[in-house]
């Protein structure tokens, strides 16, 4: 029952809609009737139902539109088992995707391009919806040969949690440079408490803390990659990585696994934590309301310079599927990305509208949640992961060489070199 | 008469021997309709698998589109001996394998040796020691996870404690493996514990007896008299155990990931890496033959061992 009124709720504000939606419902009333399937991993928390919520108003606003969600646990379930549908050709007619899983499928013909569609007169998007994407958002569509290969659906970017009470009693401001950020860490470790905590992860998996670096590594003016080809040996890369091991070496920094800035921050033992802000109903647990948890962007680099990592996957479409199905799915995933249904995504997950025309329809949810306004800003200049294959290993290599400096004493400068020579080795395979 | 019955007994013997041989290939045939089943099931399951998996091992094999593969013949073994990655790995292996066969097997006797004797205690004690064996690997690794937790671990806040200097543990490359070991040896050491145990209720209690009866203390009672008597036994565990540990990988990917900077990383977890993170299949499958030869060739020598202690 509280379902039902929920579903009725969701169809009141969308039923405000414009002429687009409803536009869009009158020409596809006459349809055959065509199911697609949805694999995806928004199984946790509110994403579940609300991605069950968003499925029902389209499928009830798109007569003849059957869709099947098929919920996998986690990102890591989730590429294999499209590995495996694919490989055992019978994929989904659109799944969620990394950048380099879509460079993946797409090598492998196993997805089609969106251009057609999304450049299409009849079923496009027009070209202010275009236009009020987020810049890093709609860059990230694209794959090198330079067509549109995926449709936004739930991005984050990283953003700075911290311990009001801990920076009060400490009488420092938040930081809005990394130099800033370095001294208040500094200033916060004690005994018992420290700066912050961050998982590297491994080779296979990298984790939150090597996105935190490579977002420095932006902010200090470097890159990742260059004329497709890998840049992590660059001057500001060396830069990052010693940043991080002097607050290592000071006590400042701890390295962890299992979400540690989510632990320490939540104990009350660290100031900070660089997490993605789809991490914010998490984080909130963990602190328990022992303390005032607050919001800031990440700090900026030595010379005003921004960066962040773009976190949450696009949508793609198998290529297997039919023309009615390929057609069917377009209009799911022009829905999902459509203001209402995207700013009704963020405000109930946490993940981040994908489309400025967003922000209009949460105006009271950004009043008394400001850090969403704040993070969804920064999509305009997050990079997404590089749309290589490669860039998986590239990456664990980047992780490699943070474990490399911060556990076992390598300098930054070597690490780094070894990590190059191993990634562009991997893109030349 | 006896020319009589000596023909009707040959004629006897003559035609059972042909009744018995009719009926031995009846129940041969009755047999394999039974065993079918499984066969067809093992068949599919298991050796079509594995010739598959050799046969993508000579090709540059694309896992998403197998059309787009190419044959390379012996290039990804080729490839496999000049990758330091594999050579790692094997040493890897053979520390990770080394330890826990060996600890599996000492703590496993001793173990069992402490509580093959009766008692309300020993049962209690023999539960607690098997029962890690039944619980699924996923959730204890985590759980380890968080005892080797430097900052909020059981582990380094005993060591805080005691005022002696913490260790990294699952994020330094000295402790990662050692680690591994701890938690590999507390989850199988039950089923080591159980055979052992199964070992000694054959050990005669008579030579025991009679060794004691000669003067032999508890210790020369045990080297002299029970360990002889547990040959067999102790080469069933080692090569079971030898076989288990080349095939681990839950622990591994749940624990360490294989690293830190692959310092955990085995072959086994290797052969993951490289078909299933990185899209090196047919790399990947010739690391899986060259496993497949290896724990063959274990399997081999413990039967070949077992035919001699018999």
């Amino acid at each position: 029952m509280q379902r039902h009124r929920r579903f009725i709720a969701i169809v009141a504000v969308l039923a405000a809609v414009a002429a687009p939606l409803a536009a869009s419902a009158a020409t596809t009333s006459h349809r055959a009737n065509v199911t697609i399937s949805f694999m995806e991993a928004m199984s946790s928390g509110t994403q579940k139902p609300t991605l069950d919520d968003l499925t029902q108003n389209f499928e009830s606003t798109h007569p003849g539109i059957t869709i099947n969600l098929i919920a996998e646990p986690n990102y890591g379930v989730l590429q294999q088992k499209e590995e495996a549908a694919i490989a055992a050709g019978d994929p989904p007619t659109i799944g969620q995707a990394y950048e380099n899983w879509a460079a993946a499928y797409a090598s492998a013909k196993a997805i089609i391009p969106l251009d057609g569609y999304v450049n299409s007169k009849k079923v496009g998007v027009p070209g202010t919806f275009k236009s009020h994407i987020w810049k890093g958002v709609w860059n990230d569509l694209f794959l090198p040969d330079g067509k549109i290969w995926m449709w936004p659906f739930n991005k984050s970017d990283y953003v700075l949690f911290y311990n009001a009470n801990m920076l009060k009693a400490a009488g420092l401001s938040v930081p809005t440079t990394w130099a800033q950020y370095a001294a208040a860490e500094k200033k916060v470790t004690t005994g018992g408490s420290w700066g912050e905590s961050l998982d590297t992860g491994t080779l296979s998996a990298p984790a939150n803390g090597t996105l935190e670096y490579l977002s420095m590594v932006k902010a200090f003016g470097g890159t990742w990659i260059k004329n497709g080809k890998p840049t992590l040996d660059t001057k500001a890369a060396v830069q990052a990585l010693q940043f991080l091991d002097d607050l290592k070496t000071h006590g400042a920094l701890q390295v962890g696994t299992n979400y540690p800035e989510q632990t320490a921050l939540g104990a009350g033992r660290s100031a900070f934590a660089v997490s993605s802000i789809a991490g914010y109903p998490y984080m909130l647990a963990a602190v328990g309301g022992k303390f005032n948890m607050q919001v800031a962007p990440l700090p900026a680099g030595p010379n005003g310079g921004e960066g962040n990592a773009m976190a949450g996957t696009n949508t793609v479409i198998f290529s297997k599927a039919s023309a009615a199905q390929r057609a069917a799915a377009w209009e799911f995933m022009k829905y999902l990305s459509s203001p209402h249904a995207t700013a009704y995504w963020a405000i109930k997950t946490g993940y981040l509208p994908v489309t400025k025309s967003a922000l209009v329809y949460m105006k009271k949810y950004i009043a008394t949640h400001p850090y969403q306004k704040i993070a969804a800003e920064a999509l305009q200049y997050a990079g997404g992961n590089p749309p290589y294959a490669w860039w998986t290993q590239a990456e664990g290599y980047v992780a490699e060489a943070m474990q490399a400096v911060l556990d076992n004493g390598a300098s930054p400068a070597s690490a780094l070199a070894t990590a190059q020579q191993k990634a562009m080795a991997a893109a030349s395979s | 008469m006896s020319v009589n019955g000596t023909v009707t007994a040959r004629a006897l013997g003559i035609s059972r021997s042909r009744r018995t041989s009719r009926k031995g290939i009846r129940n041969g045939r009755l047999a394999m309709l039974y065993l079918s089943p499984a066969l067809l099931v093992f068949l599919v399951f298991t050796i079509g698998p594995a010739i598959f998996v050799l046969y993508i091992s000579f090709f540059n094999w694309n896992l998403l589109n197998p059309s787009l593969s190419h044959f390379v013949g012996g290039g990804n073994y080729t490839a496999l001996v000049h990758s330091s990655d594999f050579w790692n790995s094997i040493v890897t292996s053979v520390y990770f394998v080394g330890a826990t066969v060996g600890g599996s097997t000492v703590l496993g006797l001793g173990i069992a040796l402490l509580l093959s004797r009766r008692g309300v205690v020993r049962r209690i004690v023999r539960l607690a020691v098997l029962t890690p064996y039944f619980t699924p690997l996923v959730a204890t690794s985590i759980v380890w996870v968080w005892i080797f937790n430097p900052q909020f671990g059981l582990i380094d806040s005993l060591l805080r404690l005691l005022h002696l200097p913490e260790v990294g543990w699952l994020q330094s490359t000295t402790w990662a493996m050692p680690a591994l070991i701890v938690y590999t040896l507390w989850h199988d050491l039950g089923f080591t514990v159980i055979i052992f145990l199964a070992g000694l209720a054959t050990v005669s209690g008579e030579l025991r007896e009679a060794a004691r009866v000669d003067g032999a203390n508890y210790w020369h009672e045990v080297r002299d008299v029970v360990i002889p008597q547990l040959v067999n036994t102790t080469l069933f565990v080692v090569v079971i155990t030898t076989i288990d540990s080349l095939q681990a990988f839950t622990q591994i990917y749940t624990m360490t990931g294989g690293g830190p900077l692959s310092a955990t990383t085995t072959t086994g977890f290797l052969l993951y890496q490289q078909s299933f993170v990185f899209y090196k299949t047919g790399f990947g499958a010739a690391i899986a033959v060259v496993l497949f030869v290896v724990i063959a060739l274990f399997t081999l020598l413990q039967l070949r061992l077992s035919r001699r202690a018999a």
